[in-house]
């Protein structure tokens, strides 16, 4: 019946359908289908900036309005991806400037940004409205002044965790008076900040709705700039400090007024530098808020975050250090009750195993509250027992990540694996779609993996499984597996080969430390011609013989229907 | 940052050049470059295994942490967590007494060595009185009349710079914000 529709009616009808997933499948229905949704289609996602080419993204999609790119793989977050590894957004955004885009949205992940890059974005695309940096590297803020003074149309600007060179240039004068129309403005990452430049730019900025500050904006310049916006959506704090010296009462006083009057803060963050004694003043909005992030707050103790925490009863999302303890978890769970999202990032990540939270906490929030669905919880220990209680009460897991510090640390009760605990959690939550590992795992874990998880996107191992069996039992049993990243497993060539069709499947597999060879990996890319297999070798030894019954340290691979790229650094090398 | 510093460098990552084009000849099958394969520090093991040294419970917890262990000692790159958060933790634990930074200690003439925690430490003194409790000899305090003797020993500490400085020049936060490792030599080489 749908083919009897003018053009112009089916793509109407696309309109309404906004995920990426489903377009993707609208566009796979018949040729027809194809050509309508690929004209209509302005919000383009790519997992991996490797898999494909700016070229056949533009030929693809010429009405691109919005993109997002992501480069480095997930394991660079945590320095195991070398500097110059790649990631290069410089290639898409010269392409784009050529073709006649017109892009208005630019969100990149782990990718190196340069500031010729940012210059020639600003420089290129009248209506661009909308730039979201996470973790990315490269530039300084001469770049971000090419953004601030050429963007005439910018409403967004978000810098999220990124490594940025400040020169001394204050970027944020670079806006010029006539920019009225940023709603949200992130710079919390940077250093430095020119503070008469920001509160110019909030006062002449009345749409401004989500604003995240930097160390460098004191508690008094926090005061008059909330007096400016109260109608802040989202605010993230710079430093939330009293200088001892100073009369500080006064300024207090001021500051919780201030506050009271920002009835719309919904989401509250930044607290990069806090005192103790200031923190009461945000008390007046904690009943509002629904997104808390305290866990750059390091220096409040336990018992003033469950101050805090008593006031926030409509919580849905905290994020926290695990100075909390057991007992503030406890308070969380019986104060939140509408909590979907808890983050426990660890306070001391090097230290001695101070038990700052342990399995207790983690049970109680989640008797608690039911409705947790996603989790990230760095610990120091974890039971079986627990695992299999918080799946009890909890089953709607969509992300469950747990780090337990020790690595390979058993259950300290029974000295048992946590195979069943994390078996509980899959076998309970049948819609989880990411799942990190941690703690002693044999290859049962993975056996229930395989068996429960239908729905997993993302696995994350380590320090886990006895043999190639715990890996295939992943590979054969989800389905929907799209990442998969491994680091010290003995899982070797066996589990790799076994099924090499499986990758194209996937977006992508990292594995580093394991047991795969050199002959293992060239096994597969020479089956796999759509697979880049690539080997990150950091050793600066050139007086070995390459031997396939090496060891390889660090492979990741990927499908792509651009073949080798031709950027990859010396210490890279793609496998033919 | 005494942890993270020192337990990344020996996996530091070449300095390629920024030229994209010269990229190695890596897709041509005809050159094979060289992989070491297995990381250094588990050849050294599997090589003082063979040749029958008894190795210390200490040693082996830095290659391989067991469950055991009382003390933390942590492999590459764990925990998985952001840099940037650990550095602004790493920031405040300077002014907690309850962080802790472990840094490695070797003795001249001892392979095995220990590992300390700074931050338990006060000063200067409390660092000489717990390393003459770990070490088996006598550290002449900085300043004192220095013996040239193969009995006595001084305490030398590793700098970001890569240098061999003598422990007790500087101010103890300072000296604490640069030392990477310690080391204590003979006397006599001073």
């Amino acid at each position: 019946m749908m083919n009897y529709f003018p053009d112009e009616v089916l793509e109407h009808v696309f309109d309404f359908v906004t995920s990426h997933r489903d377009r993707n499948a609208v566009s796979l229905v018949c040729k027809l289908w194809y050509r309508v949704e690929r004209f209509s289609r302005q919000r383009v996602f790519i997992g991996n900036c490797y898999a494909i080419s700016p070229e056949r993204l533009i030929a693809r999609f010429p009405g691109v309005k919005a993109l997002t790119l992501k480069g480095k793989p997930h394991f660079a977050d945590f320095n195991l991806v070398p500097q110059d590894w790649g990631g290069y957004v410089q290639p898409w955004i010269e392409a784009l400037a050529r073709s006649r885009i017109g892009l208005e949205e630019l969100r990149l992940k782990r990718m190196v940004v340069s500031d010729e890059s940012l210059d020639v974005l600003s420089r290129s695309f009248t209506n661009f409205k909308s730039l979201v940096l996470v973790s990315c590297e490269g530039f300084t803020t001469d770049g971000l002044a090419a953004i601030a003074a050429n963007c005439r149309f910018l409403r967004e600007l978000d810098l999220q965790e990124n490594e940025i060179e400040e020169k001394k240039n204050h970027w944020l004068g670079c806006f010029p008076d006539s920019c009225t129309s940023l709603v949200s403005l992130n710079f919390a990452c940077l250093k430095e900040i020119n503070l008469a430049a920001l509160e110019r730019l909030v006062a002449r900025n009345p749409n401004l709705k989500s604003l995240k500050l930097n160390r460098a904006v004191p508690i008094e310049a926090l005061q008059r700039i909330l007096m400016r916006a109260p109608q802040l959506v989202d605010l993230g704090t710079g430093s939330f400090v009293l200088d001892r010296d100073s009369d500080d009462s006064e300024t207090y006083r001021k500051l919780k007024a201030t506050i009271q009057k920002c009835r719309s803060i919904r989401n509250l963050s930044g607290f990069l530098e806090v005192a103790p004694r200031c923190l009461p003043a945000v008390y007046p909005i904690c009943l509002n808020l629904t997104y808390l992030n305290l866990s750059y707050a390091a220096g409040i103790h336990g018992s003033e975050l469950i101050k805090l925490i008593r006031f926030c009863g409509k919580l849905q999302r905290l994020w926290i250090l695990d100075c909390i303890g057991d007992k503030g978890l406890e308070v969380v769970a019986s104060t939140c009750k509408d909590l979907q999202e808890l983050r426990v990032f660890p306070s001391d990540p090097f230290g001695a195993g101070h038990a700052a939270v342990t399995e207790t906490g983690l049970v109680a929030i989640s008797s608690g509250c039911p409705k947790l669905n996603s989790l990230l919880y760095f610990c120091q220990q974890m039971t079986n027992a627990a695992l299999i209680a918080v799946a009890k009460n909890c089953t709607n897991f969509i992300r469950f990540r747990l780090c337990i510090l020790d690595p390979a640390k058993p259950d300290p009760v029974t000295m048992q694996p946590l195979d069943e605990g994390f078996g509980a959690i899959v076998q309970s939550s049948k819609r989880i779609r990411r799942l990190s590992l941690s703690g002693l795992l044999t290859d049962r874990v993975f056996l229930y993996i395989g068996m429960y998880a239908e729905q997993l996107e993302m696995l994350s191992i380590a320090f886990a499984g006895d043999s190639d069996k715990g890996m295939l039992y992943v590979l054969n049993g989800c389905k929907k597996l799209r990442k998969l990243e491994i680091r010290d497993s003995p899982f070797g060539d066996m589990a790799l080969l076994r099924d090499v069709g499986k990758y194209e499947t996937m977006r992508s597999l990292w594995m580093s430390s394991c047991d795969v060879t050199l002959g293992g990996c060239k096994t597969l890319a020479k089956k796999m011609p759509r697979l880049n297999v690539e080997i990150i070798n950091e050793n600066d030894q050139m007086e070995f013989a390459h031997e396939d019954s090496q060891k390889v340290e660090k492979m990741y691979l990927y499908r792509t229907l651009v073949g080798p790229r031709k950027d990859a650094p010396e210490f890279v090398w793609t496998l033919v | 940052m005494g942890i993270t510093s020192e337990q990344h460098s020996s996996a530091s990552s070449i300095d390629s050049s920024s030229d994209p084009c010269a990229a190695a000849a890596t897709s041509s099958s005809s050159f094979c470059p060289p992989i070491q394969g297995n990381n250094s520090a588990r050849i050294d093991l599997s090589t003082d295994l063979r040749l029958g040294l008894s190795i210390s419970s200490s040693y082996y917890n830095d290659l391989f942490p067991t469950p055991t262990t009382t003390t933390r000692v942590q492999p590459l790159s764990w925990p998985p967590i952001r840099s940037i958060l650990r550095s602004a933790h790493l920031d405040k634990a300077l002014d907690h007494k309850q962080s802790s930074l472990f840094i490695k200690i070797y003795m001249e003439g001892i392979p095995i060595g220990r590992k300390l925690n700074l931050f338990a430490q006060d000063g200067y003194d409390s660092l000489i009185t717990t390393i003459a409790h770990m070490f088996p000899t006598t550290i002449l305090c900085p300043g004192a009349d220095r013996v040239h003797s193969d009995k006595y020993h001084v305490l030398t500490y590793e700098d970001k710079e890569g240098d061999w400085m003598m422990v007790g020049d500087v101010p103890w936060e300072m000296f604490l914000n640069n030392v990477k490792r310690l080391k204590i030599t003979r006397a006599d080489r001073c």
